[in-house]
């Protein structure tokens, strides 16, 4: 019951935000949008406004990650794995309307807590690709958990930057996973 | 609200003099712009972007408000504007010395890497910046903003890593180093230090040159075919 309020207020947090932005949205409005009274909204939120508003980037960055290792599940070998969540993780980044319009108008108040969140995410998909990277295989002396660590990293920087590469193209995607990613593996 | 645009220097894309005064002699021929921008930059250590004002600013440099903006006549920002493209020079000219003065592909990447990692870790203003006005630094390194970034660190790295890749090879390893300075940096390893040599060149030695060393490789030997070609088969291709 306790876990259904506490994810019924960063729903309506969520949606809040999507309307009005990070700045304009305050408790009260996500208490209306959630159906529950601003006393039930800060027993589950006691750090008021900046609680809520981290925690629901928080579990914006949760549900895009799991959304990704979710497209990525079905794929075969730690190679075609890379390729599709560099593909989407891509995509969904740039269809990312809610996320797209935060960066355009107060990127201030959502990167910061972004990249306080850049060590748990980092463990989350280093996690995630570990099993795959072990099957895949190491030069003798390669850590796998290095590995692991270095290919979530190179994962990480190109969902925040495609840079040279252009990420809609599959082949140019392959290409990179091969030339940069998996090439000391 | 200031942000200090990281990127705002033009001259960070085109090859610097290596005579570039370093930190440390900088105070031997101060000019008074140079003077409150290094008062500025103390500021920045104690109080942060956002809470100093060109009062602290004129105090700190023993000047008068009236001189800052004289010499400032963009006031703040184009004073804070100044601190950080001032900042960013000297980043990237040590950095441009550790290629320079690399004799290997390798030596290169991980000079430049450690040098990089080592400087960021150690900027007083920046890591004040990283830990109490996060919101000044932050949105430059990511999405478009991070773009930017690995677009002029290219454009400083790929003619200087050029002595060893080709030019289009070389424009992509200058910015997948980008990437990772940028990655160690902002979010530690546990099991790697980017500021230390050591660790540093584990790292690349597995995961980088592979990638690389073959594009020099093929680079050699099509240079070599050509230098054939041209010269009738005498070459003296250099060792790498």
């Amino acid at each position: 019951m306790a876990a259904g309020a506490r994810e019924r207020i960063l729903e309506a947090t969520y949606a809040c935000v999507a309307r009005y932005g990070i700045s304009k949205t305050t408790v009260e409005d996500a208490a209306r949008e959630a159906r529950l009274s601003r006393a039930t909204v800060y027993r589950h939120f006691p750090g008021g406004k900046d609680e809520l508003v981290n925690e629901t980037i928080r579990w914006e960055t949760n549900r895009f990650f799991l959304r990704l290792a979710e497209a990525v599940a079905g794929t075969n070998g730690l190679d075609e794995m890379l390729v599709e969540a560099l593909l989407f993780a891509h995509r969904a980044i740039e269809q990312h309307a809610v996320l797209q319009k935060i960066l355009q108008t107060e990127p201030e108040l959502l990167l910061p807590q972004l990249s306080v969140d850049s060590d748990r995410v980092l463990g989350f998909i280093k996690t995630f690709l570990r099993p795959a990277v072990e099957e895949h295989g190491l030069p003798p002396g390669t850590d796998p958990d290095q590995a692991a660590d270095y290919l979530s990293r190179m994962v990480m920087s190109f969902i925040a930057a495609q840079g040279r590469w252009d990420l809609t193209d599959r082949e140019q995607v392959r290409d990179l996973v091969r030339t940069e990613l998996l090439t000391g593996l | 609200m200031t942000v200090v645009d990281l990127t705002a220097s033009g001259t960070l894309a085109g090859p610097r003099p290596s005579s570039t005064p370093s930190p440390s002699t900088g105070t031997t021929t101060t000019t008074p712009e140079r003077r409150i921008v290094d008062a500025a930059l103390r500021c920045i250590c104690r109080w942060g972007v956002a809470k100093t004002a060109l009062d602290d600013v004129a105090r700190e440099a023993g000047c008068s408000r009236a001189t800052v903006y004289r010499l400032f006549p963009g006031g703040k920002d184009g004073l804070m504007e100044t601190v950080a493209r001032t900042e960013i020079e000297r980043f990237f000219a040590a950095l441009a010395d550790r290629l320079d003065t690399a004799a290997t592909l390798e030596d290169g990447i991980v000079g430049v890497m450690a040098e990089a990692g080592h400087r960021l870790k150690t900027h007083e203003a920046l890591q004040y910046l990283l830990a109490h006005e996060p919101e000044a630094v932050l949105p430059r390194l990511a999405f478009s903003e991070m773009d930017q970034v690995l677009r002029i660190a290219s454009d400083f790295a790929a003619p200087r890593l050029s002595r060893w890749l080709p030019d289009d090879e070389a424009r992509r390893a200058a910015e997948w180093v980008a990437r990772l300075i940028v990655s160690y940096s902002i979010t530690p390893a546990t099991h790697m230090s980017i500021d230390d040599e050591g660790s540093v060149r584990a790292l690349v030695r597995t995961f980088v040159l592979p990638g690389l060393t073959n594009l020099t490789n093929n680079a050699n030997a099509n240079a070599s075919a050509t230098r054939a070609a041209n010269e009738g088969g005498t070459t003296n291709g250099q060792d790498h």
